[in-house]
């Protein structure tokens, strides 16, 4: 109570990771997928919710959408009726025989056409014989209680439970609807920013709405300023113009002008890592004939590879510019 | 809230039998009808009764006299039940409340089988389950052996559906186990209490046990007319080592051999083994122990495709929506023969706004997919060119298809070579390529939602067929890229050793996705003399079935290898397959013997008693 009458003089004081704080607390308002939330929309009013599975790369909602449904569904019983698990919570055999049979036994009363829900996030870290456990307690109590589990891959849960859900499918968020969100986030903070800013919070988000947030928050609460430099210098990547200006050299055929770039950003102190994956990205969206896009790209693939192995030297970016230029010859009309 | 009422009531008077007496009161009109007459198990409660029982064999007595008060016997508590569903079904009638009671199960479990007309598994297989059943449940006590059967299959063929359904039109009571909420380890460590800790493994052999030595005194024989009862086998605890594989494998046995009770035990085979450490669970190696211990094997088949479409669209009769025909035909297909994942589907496809279910339509109706397994693509399917369909099944396979099929039509536009290049960068006539008839790749991979390693063995095994059959110089390339790729996926030893351990999902997601854009886009560079627009099937890699053979090979060598002696050295397998195998020949004076698959069994079976010692002490 009296942490919330003091909220407007703490908020300086301490803020709460935006990412939590602009977390949709509707199904409605997830971003993206649209086709699946709509689904999950339509579970959360009439209720019964089928066994669920959802996978898809981090950040796209999945968690978000869960426990907002969670929400909807059983309102103020949540705290009881929801089991919530994740990976750093211990989910060995012995938990999953014991605390979640528990709690699918336990008696809660509810509303009819809802359920108690278990919330099993990263259920990809659960070891196998955990799931095993699993099945059988899944089946026994679905009158009771229903699951939703949450994981990148959706192959590494075993068969037997992937069977027994309806399996929901996520993926990356286009800019355009992680630009809708960071525009909530902007408008609601004051954050003063220009429109390269948030391009470059795009461009370094890659499709997850969390670093998208992330990236928002620390760049405003660094420079108080959302521009291209203060987002790379705060994101810690490689200046993607930068690295497209490299390329373009390279292909032009100005072979000096690239080293030289290249130098350049080894010096500032990024790791070959850094560089190679924003070579990797500015690769991809680069428009060039596809003989080139190809082989630069296979070039890049075993760069990285060689980086992987602990070969990170400044010699084997060079070596692969170089590659680059070679390609540039064979390819070239005579 | 008056609709709670009977709820009230019954659990006062079953404080245990919790899912019995909620389903009771809350069945709604629909779900009351397909019921059979009170004094008939019902099937509905004929999943639910037995396990109750099941978790307590020996003192069923005790527990139904809790459950009902002491004198009355089971049928007045049916017919309590029957009153106070009829009551609660009168409320439900004034109120409102009918379409929600409705959906409130799982349709899974409401659409459960009553009888063997209503399975999806062929009539043959349930024939012979029925058949082996009738003999078993008819032939006279006191033989041993034989009263085993193991149905394997995938999972969710309907393998324990069928038992059940069977098991409800004989009248015969089904007896599962149950394993109880056990202690947890750290409990048992800090509580004084003296909570004992008992894995399910150890609890599996007590209730293993139990049969064995109570099986002849039936728990049900209350009424005048003693039931007969069927063991349903379908949770076999989990077994990590050696050691515990060796107790379990004792404790099968020892049930097979001795019981006489017919008793079925479902086993769920995994087709891609790569998911789980084979180490761990190895369902193979169960069931050639379980076979080598005499048990009777029926092995259940996926769901064929047809019969699945038949049950959605009985549902969805039954349910009232209107899915459309492409919609349902899609979820059976990608189901990949999982029937309970297809209903499970289904209802969650069935959950449409109704906006939602036109639009959802347009993307549907767009592959042709009338093939008749998942490994046929459709001539067509590249025809509509930027849709994708919404990807539902567990099966990944079918997205994949799509996405497949384009990268090997390789559909490009037509007109001749107006500017390709943006950078005006002039390329040799050999490497210049018209632009591409789709999306970049790189959308249609992340659309696919398929694993790279997938795609780059189905792109392998099937290029070949899509290039022209004079263009080798294409084939060159295209095989280049592809191994290539393939290097790029296998990786350094140090990022596949992370791979393992299945680390961070993004460090590994870089070389993932530079891979498979480097064999989707080198499959299409290269091939630019495609082979014209047949009808192709795309077959799936032999690669696969080459290295499950190697892995059931492995397997049974390193097998064969146990049963002999156990002082094991850490020796590597190429030692053992180089030093021991010969030598084992020579041992057993079996070199007239073929190597076959036969031959474990035999040695399993001679040599079952001091293996069994011999591992255990090791």
């Amino acid at each position: 109570m009296a942490a919330s009458s003091f909220a407007p003089a703490l908020a300086d004081a301490y803020e709460i990771p935006w990412v939590e704080k602009y977390r949709p607390t509707r199904v409605a308002d997830v971003v993206g997928n649209s086709d699946a939330v709509a689904r999950l929309q339509v579970i959360a009013r009439d209720g019964n919710m089928p066994n669920l599975i959802l996978s898809g790369p981090p950040g796209t909602g999945k968690t978000t959408s869960i426990l907002a449904l969670a929400h909807e569904l059983l309102g103020p019983s949540y705290r009881e009726a929801v089991l919530e698990l994740n990976a750093s919570d211990d989910r060995g055999l012995d938990v999953v025989r014991n605390k979640i049979k528990m709690f699918a036994q336990k008696k809660v009363t509810l509303q009819p056409g809802r359920h108690k829900i278990v919330i099993l996030d990263e259920a990809d870290s659960m070891t196998s014989g955990a799931q095993q456990a699993l099945r059988r307690t899944m089946e026994i109590y679905s009158n009771t209680t229903r699951f939703a589990l949450a994981c990148n891959t959706s192959s590494k849960i075993i068969e037997p439970i992937q069977s027994r859900c309806a399996i929901v499918r996520f993926s990356r968020l286009s800019d355009q609807e992680i630009l809708g969100r960071l525009m909530v986030a902007v408008a609601a903070e004051k954050v003063p920013y220009v429109a390269e800013g948030l391009e470059a919070i795009i461009f370094t988000a890659d499709g997850d709405m969390r670093q998208a947030l992330n990236n928002l928050q620390a760049t405003f609460s660094g420079f108080r300023f959302v521009n291209q430099e203060n987002v790379f210098k705060v994101c810690d990547q490689p200046h993607p113009l930068h690295v497209k200006n490299m390329v373009k050299n390279v292909l032009d055929g100005k072979f000096d002008e690239a080293c030289s770039a290249l130098k350049q950003l080894y010096d500032l102190g990024y790791s070959p890592t850094d560089i190679i994956t924003t070579l990797f990205r500015v690769i991809k969206n680069y428009d060039m004939a596809e003989y080139l896009k190809l082989e630069l790209l296979k070039e890049t693939g075993f760069a990285h590879m060689r980086i992987c192995d602990g070969v990170g030297s400044f010699l084997q970016l060079s070596g692969l510019l170089a590659k680059f230029a070679l390609v540039r010859e064979t390819a070239k009309a005579s | 809230m008056g609709k709670r009422t009977p709820v009230v009531v019954l659990s006062s008077s079953d404080d245990e039998d919790e899912g019995g007496g909620r389903r009771a009161a809350s069945r709604g009109p629909s779900a009351r009808r397909a019921r059979t007459p009170a004094t008939a198990p019902a099937p509905a409660w004929a999943t639910s009764g037995p396990r109750k029982k099941a978790r307590r064999v020996s003192i069923a007595e005790r527990g139904r006299r809790r459950a009902t008060g002491p004198a009355p016997s089971a049928s007045l508590k049916a017919e309590f039940d029957m009153l106070s569903e009829d009551f609660s079904e009168c409320l439900n009638d004034i109120g409102m409340a009918g379409s929600i009671c409705q959906t409130k199960e799982l349709w899974v479990d409401k659409y459960k089988p009553h009888s063997s007309a209503e399975l999806a598994v062929h009539k043959k297989k349930v024939e012979d389950v029925k058949k082996w059943l009738d003999e078993k449940l008819k032939a006279p006590k006191g033989t041993f052996g034989g009263w085993t059967l193991v149905l394997i299959g995938q999972a969710g063929v309907g393998k324990s559906a069928t038992v059940k359904a069977l098991a409800s039109e004989l009248g015969v009571e089904i007896c599962e186990w149950t394993a109880p909420v056990p202690t947890l380890w750290t409990e048992h460590l800090h509580a004084n209490s003296g909570l004992r800790y008992i894995s399910k493994l150890e609890e599996f052999e007590n209730f293993v046990e139990k049969i064995r030595k109570y099986s002849l005194l039936s728990p049900t024989s209350i009424g005048s007319k003693r039931k007969l009862t069927i063991i349903l086998i379908d949770d076999i605890p989990v077994t990590s080592g050696k050691v515990s594989f060796a107790r379990l494998g004792k404790c099968l046995t020892g049930l097979i051999q001795s019981t006489q009770v017919p008793t079925v035990i479902s086993l769920t085979q995994y087709h891609k083994s790569e998911n789980n450490d084979t180490a761990m669970w190895n369902s193979e190696e169960l069931e050639s122990l379980l076979l080598s211990a005499g048990a009777h094997k029926i092995a259940f088949n996926p769901v064929t495709i047809n019969s699945v479409k038949k049950i959605l669209v009985r549902i969805c009769k039954q349910e009232g929506s209107d899915l459309t025909e492409e919609l349902v035909h899609q979820i059976a297909t990608s189901s990949g023969g999982d029937i309970r994942h297809a209903i499970m589907s289904l209802q969650y496809y069935c959950l449409n706004p109704r906006r939602l279910n036109s639009g959802l339509a347009t993307t549907a109706i767009l592959p042709g997919l009338r093939s008749s397994g998942t490994l046929v693509p459709r001539q067509d399917s590249y025809d509509h060119i930027s849709l994708i369909p919404t990807p539902c099944g567990r099966d990944e396979t079918l997205t994949l298809f799509h996405a497949l099929g384009k990268f090997l039509h390789n559909k490009r536009e037509t007109y001749g070579d107006v500017d390709v290049d943006v950078d005006s960068f002039p390329l040799k006539e050999k490497l210049r390529r018209n632009p591409l008839k789709m999306d970049v790749p790189e959308m249609v991979l992340s659309q696919a939602h398929g694993k790279v390693r997938t795609v780059a063995d189905f792109l392998y095994e099937n290029v070949l067929d899509f290039i022209d059959d004079d263009a080798i110089d294409d084939a060159w390339t295209v095989a280049s890229y592809l191994s290539e790729a393939d290097c790029l996926l296998a990786g350094s030893p140090i990022s596949s050793a992370r791979w393992m351990v299945n680390e961070s999902y993004e460090s590994e997601s870089m070389t993932q996705l530079i891979a498979a854009s480097v064999a989707a886009r080198g499959v299409l560079f290269g091939n630019s003399h495609v082979s014209s627009s047949r009808w192709h099937t795309i077959r799936s890699p032999r690669v696969w079935q080459i290295e499950q053979s190697f892995r059931s090979q492995k397997d049974q060598i390193l097998r064969e290898r146990y049963d002999y002696s156990s002082t094991s050295g850490s020796r590597n397998f190429a030692d053992l397959v180089t030093e021991f195998k010969p030598s084992e020949r020579w041992i057993c004076h079996r070199d007239d013997m073929p190597r076959s698959n036969s031959l474990i069994h035999n040695v399993e079976t001679s040599n079952s008693e001091e293996d069994e010692d011999v591992i255990e002490d090791w």
